[in-house]
């Protein structure tokens, strides 16, 4: 990912890059090592997964791990290994969809109520102020309820808490960019404001916005787990990491403990991969943050 | 200082109508209403007895007049009846709101008791085996779902004790409480401790690169001392970062927690509500939480203030 | 997860001979030997002395949406509160199988039915008071009826059961001590509705607001607390018409709504007995393996799932798409996945040996759809979708709509599995709870998945409620007049051989039409442990056996 941008150096070949890296960051390269696989599944899950998700077998319902099923399977006898990998793509639409949608709006919003200042900014702080007045989980809980469930309602009702957070790191950064000499310069030269904002202003908020977005990665994935394992998340036939957690899974927590230790075990595995690709990301790109 | 505090508490009070307005909005925009719930659930469908409870409770009125009455009754203390047990809203939420108080209580204890030693222990030790196995500890803390993490927890005590940590009586003294409540407390002030953790240790780092501390180490004060010293007084501003990020956070904690260790506090009590479309009680919960929240980022900031002086508010 | 529940009958015409009941029950009787091992006493209810006290810690599944029985359809109601009430009579908690020949006196000591079939007279029990105080007395009996059957309003806010209660003209009482039944049409199969755990008798005194929040009973138990989402509490009642019970002293219900947590707890022995019904046969199989001790029933739940498809839309008022779906069910794979083929195959009515009105399993073999040989089935229904212009490079694309609930929605899985057979592609339509009887109610869906529930084994029951023209849980509009004549006939029928017969018949037409293809009965198991002692479930019911007045602790 764009770990490899951050850094330019000055020996040559992307071997030693890799190698610099390594050493540089260690548990960052282990993130995104989790991350790739993670995203490989999701994108080849058709390739990946050995049987059909949907496909129900009464005589292999609770079938234990091994043999033709890798993870075992569910009470209908559908593969959990399969189920896990397209559950990837689940995840990965959400995290991808709603980190994008929220940080989108956020930075969007950050960077006008910043920008433009007065009136404008003083309502968006307002309303980032009531917003993140609500637990993340609770607001999420509210709008899934209202918006009904479904895949898209899901990434909506995540990317709706993420909004004011964004909005408010990218607002602060463009208070401090606006003041500096080179942006001073570009409207000395005749640029229009909006002009200014885009081309100057934007791109150096980047840093702090991608440090941003993959630190609420993992916390994405982990929300929709949470709201599927209430039974208001993506609903079936999806095979969401959440709810292959809950309700009907959960019920065999003794006799057939793998429906509920892989899944978990795929949730933890991959927020905690989005976790150390995040801190890398955070020392490479915001210095200022460095540990 | 207080003219500082008097422009939070108004601006408190507006981001405190803005809730209500949101989640009053909110509600009445999800589709289906307590009628269609009570029938449901007595598998019915009369659009005339429907319109009887809907008219009954009053929500036949214009949006503008239900908001009104709900509002003007906050103000004088009354709030109002719950649609599903029609007993009065405070009877049925103040009750829980200590349960669920002695649980978050209970999970930030947890979570700075072992959040700090091990944050610091961290610093110390950047780099080394030690760190890293602690560093990527507090990682996952951050990563594991606590509601997964709970089960695990109910499969193990079932499996190896034959007893289950639920909350079956209200526990009548403070052992009782913990021994009833720590479980449940660790699995969802896993992820506070984490967190403490890990800004305990960069704050920790930062401090033991200052010159002053350099200075004292070149006097030849003793290592552990300087750590000590330092450690206690840098802790506590990560300390309190945490409980200002995580009563936010934490609440999306307890509501997987409460159910899944069938504790009976406001969290889980929130989400039935929302599944029963009971407005009175989603709405005065939701004002609680707000109110919880908006006061806890209040005084996380004055403290600041105390603790640290540079800190300075009010442009 | 609520599940629905209990209804029924309308209007009635038509004569009907009055035969003796003595020989019915004879007949029904000797008609019922295939029941006879679940007839069977268990060692259990043999008194050996019943020791007096204790809590019964009890798990329930869902926070009921009131406590007062009248106003609800749901077993989240019935189970926990039945304990509170008397009925005027009750099905014999002695008899596994609930019946019209196995009914006992409760706060009526005796009936009796005119010569018309048309008034049911009881006399009533002496020296019965309310949990106030008050004494009961025939004013009250009428007082509930008159409600319940819609005649006064009652200040209920929902009656689920009115239908039930159509064919009452009028109630009448003489003295404290005897209350008549007026029926515009005579119907044996009243008296079986008023000894159902729905009809217990209703203080007139008690306002209906205060009946949902603190029931007021003459039961064996006292109400003492309903903690919304959190527990209900009874305790024993010390005044009890019957001398020496209830053992208990008192039943504690605790809600618990994640079942892997009820049923770690259940295991670990924080609960002596579990939900009825709330237990999947795979699960009792879990329990039974990690507690071995544990006692387990697995029986019917009286919840039956059914395809639902509307006939008013196209291209569905095609019969030869509807027949075609019907074919395309594999029966035995539903009740394989859903229960490891522990969920009975059926008509509308329940199965024998638990059901006392489904069809034999050699009579079932006749009805099309219902044959071993499902690929012969599938076969024709792809040919009949070809005519219809449909084949495999042209499927047929549709939603199918569920609640979203698990019960629901992974019978729809499989049903989506299976119509791919017959050029079919489901798309999954979950709908939440609060919108799904709104929907089905304005007919707004074209294929659903519905699971329903049904009081009290009977046909009255069954027919009215769901397969008249224009009845309020006709959910697919089905409406066939010349059937309908023989709904009303059976109900008048007094002889159990002949109405059996003439109910299968009416079964297989339903069946036949696909009116609503009826794909699976479901069973749900009840556990607990040894030392709960006296308790006696029915095969068919869940409903009715929970008075909870011979129940004792082996401590």
């Amino acid at each position: 990912m764009s770990v490899t941008t951050a850094k330019p150096r000055s020996e040559p070949g992307w071997a030693s890059e890799l190698l610099y890296l390594a050493r540089r960051y260690p548990l960052g390269v282990a993130g995104a090592i989790i991350m790739t696989l993670f995203v490989f599944s999701a994108l080849f899950a058709n390739v990946v997964a050995p049987l059909d998700p949907f496909s129900t077998n009464p005589r292999a319902s609770l079938a234990p791990p091994g043999g033709e099923y890798l993870m075992g399977a569910d009470v209908m006898g559908r593969d959990v290994f399969s189920r896990i990998i397209h559950g990837a793509r689940i995840s990965l639409a959400v995290a991808l969809g709603a980190t994008f949608l929220g940080s989108g709006l956020g930075a969007a919003l950050g960077l006008a109520s910043g920008y433009v200042g007065g009136w404008f900014d003083l309502i968006v702080q307002r309303l980032g102020e009531i917003m993140q007045a609500l637990p993340l989980l609770v607001m999420a809980l509210v709008i899934t309820a209202s918006l009904g469930p479904s895949l898209t309602n899901t990434i909506i009702a995540i990317a709706i808490p993420l909004i004011p957070n964004v909005a408010r790191v990218i607002r602060a950064n463009v208070l401090s960019l606006r003041e500096l000499p080179f942006v001073e310069a570009a409207k000395a030269t005749g640029m229009s404001e909006l002009r200014v904002a885009v081309v100057h202003v934007l791109p150096n908020t980047l840093a702090p916005l991608i440090v941003l977005a993959t630190a609420q990665l993992g916390s994405t994935i982990l929300t929709e787990a949470s709201l599927s394992f209430l039974g208001l998340g993506v609903p079936e036939p999806y095979p969401s990491w959440g709810r292959m957690l809950s309700e009907s899974a959960a019920e065999y927590v003794r006799t057939a403990p793998w429906l509920v230790i892989f899944p978990g075990l795929a949730i933890s595995a991959v927020v905690f991969g989005a976790n150390l690709l995040g801190d890398a990301l955070r020392d490479a790109l915001d210095p200022r943050q460095r540990d | 200082m207080l003219s500082y505090v008097i422009r939070r508490l108004g601006l408190m009070v507006l981001t405190l109508f803005g809730v209500s307005i949101a989640i009053f909005l909110l509600l009445r925009i999800v589709p289906g209403n307590i009628a269609d719930i009570l029938f449901d659930s007595a598998g019915l469908i009369d659009p005339a007895e429907k319109a009887k409870i809907v008219h009954d409770l009053g929500l036949d009125k214009p949006l503008v007049v239900q908001y009104a009455q709900w509002i003007g009754g906050l103000l004088h203390g009354d709030l109002g009846y719950s649609y599903v047990s029609e007993k009065p809203v405070a009877q049925e939420i103040l009750p829980r709101i200590p349960i669920t108080a002695r649980l978050a209580g209970l999970a930030l204890f947890f979570a700075i008791v072992t959040g700090v030693p091990l944050g610091v222990i961290s610093a110390v030790k950047q780099n080394t085996w030690l760190d890293y196995v602690l560093r990527v500890t507090s990682l996952s803390g951050l990563s594991l779902p606590s509601f997964w993490l709970g089960l695990l927890i109910l499969m193990a005590f079932v499996h190896y004790l034959g007893s289950i940590p639920i909350y079956d009586r209200t526990p009548d003294s403070f052992g009782a409480l913990v021994t009833m409540l720590g479980v449940p407390a660790a699995a969802v002030g896993f992820r506070s401790s984490a967190l403490i953790m890990r800004l305990t240790r960069s704050s920790m780092l930062e401090v033991l690169r200052q010159d002053y501390v350099r200075t004292a180490r070149s006097k030849g004060l003793p290592e552990r001392a300087i750590t000590f010293d330092h450690a206690l007084r840098n802790a506590v501003l990560p300390v309190i970062t945490v409980i200002g990020v995580e009563t936010a956070f934490l609440f999306g904690g307890l509501i997987v927690t409460e159910t899944v260790f069938n504790i009976p506090g406001v969290a889980r009590f929130l989400v039935e509500a929302i599944r029963w479309r009971d407005y009175p009680m989603v709405q005065n919960l939701v004002m609680f939480i707000a109110v919880v929240v908006v006061t806890v980022n209040l005084l996380v900031d004055l403290a600041y203030m105390l603790v640290d002086p540079r800190i300075r508010y009010g442009e | 997860m609520m599940r629905q529940e209990a209804r029924s009958p309308s209007v009635r015409t038509a004569d009907a001979r009055w035969t003796s009941l003595v020989r019915t029950a004879l007949r029904a009787a000797a008609a019922c030997a295939l029941a006879v091992p679940l007839l069977a006493v268990s060692p259990a209810t043999i008194a050996h002395a019943q020791k007096q006290g204790g809590v019964l810690r009890v798990t329930h599944r869902d926070n009921p949406p009131s406590a007062s029985i009248h106003e609800e359809a749901t077993i989240s109601t019935d189970m926990p509160f039945m304990a509170v009430f008397n009925n005027l009579v009750v099905f014999d908690p002695d008899s596994k199988q609930n019946r019209l020949d196995r009914i006992v006196p409760e706060l009526a000591t005796s009936w009796k039915w005119s010569d018309d079939g048309r008034n049911l007279t009881f006399q009533l029990r002496d020296g019965v008071k309310w949990h106030d105080g008050k004494p009961f007395t025939s004013a009250d009996v009428k007082c509930t009826w008159d409600m319940v059957s819609g005649k006064v309003d009652g200040k209920m806010r929902k009656n689920p059961r009115k239908s039930w209660f159509i064919n009452l003209r009028e109630i009448t009482t003489n003295g404290d001590r005897e209350v008549t039944f007026h029926l515009k049409d005579p119907e044996p199969s009243f008296l079986a509705m008023l000894a159902g755990g729905f009809s217990p008798v209703y203080p007139c005194h008690v306002p209906a607001a205060q009946m949902r929040t603190h029931p007021i009973g003459t039961g064996p138990f006292k109400f003492k607390e309903f903690r919304q989402n959190e527990s209900i509490k009874l305790v024993r009642n010390p005044d009890y018409w019957k001398p020496g019970k209830p053992y208990l002293d008192g039943i504690e219900y605790t809600i618990i709504t994640s079942r892997a947590t009820m049923v770690l707890a259940l295991e670990a022995g924080k609960f002596d007995l579990s939900f009825t019904g709330e237990l999947t046969p795979e699960l009792v199989k879990d329990v039974e393996a990690q507690v071995p001790q544990m006692q387990c029933v697995v029986q019917p739940s009286n919840t039956q799932g059914n395809l639902l498809v509307n006939r008013e839309k196209a291209p569905f008022d095609d019969a030869r798409i509807r027949k075609a779906m019907a074919l395309a069910i594999d029966r035995k794979a539903f009740s394989d996945i859903l229960s490891h083929g522990v969920d009975q195959i059926g008509g509308a009515m329940l199965p024998p040996p638990e059901g006392r009105w489904g069809w034999s399993p050699e009579f079932r073999e006749t009805v099309p759809g219902y044959a071993a040989d499902v690929e012969h089935s599938r076969a024709e229904g792809r040919k009949l979708m070809q005519e219809a212009g449909y084949g495999p490079d042209k499927p047929l694309q549709i939603k199918v709509s569920t609640r979203n609930i698990a019960l629901y929605r992974d019978a729809a899985v499989i049903l989506i599995d299976h119509l791919k057979n017959v050029y079919i592609q489901g798309e999954l339509e979950p709908l939440d709870s609060s919108v799904w009887y709104a929907r089905l109610a304005r007919k707004d869906y074209t294929v659903g998945m519905n699971v329903q529930g049904t009081g009290i084994d009977d046909p009255d029951v069954m027919f009215f409620e769901n397969y008249t023209c224009g009845s309020e849980r006709n959910y697919t509009g089905y409406c066939n007049p010349e059937l309908e004549k023989q709904f009303h006939r059976q109900s008048m029928m007094t002889d159990f051989d002949a109405r059996r017969k003439l109910v299968w018949d009416i079964d297989k037409a339903l069946q036949e039409d696909g009116a609503r293809p009826v794909i699976y009965h479901e069973k749900g198991g009840t556990c607990w442990w040894p030392q709960v002692k006296g308790l006696k479930l029915a095969v068919n019911s869940i409903y009715n056996h929970w008075r909870f007045d011979d129940v004792w602790q082996d401590r």
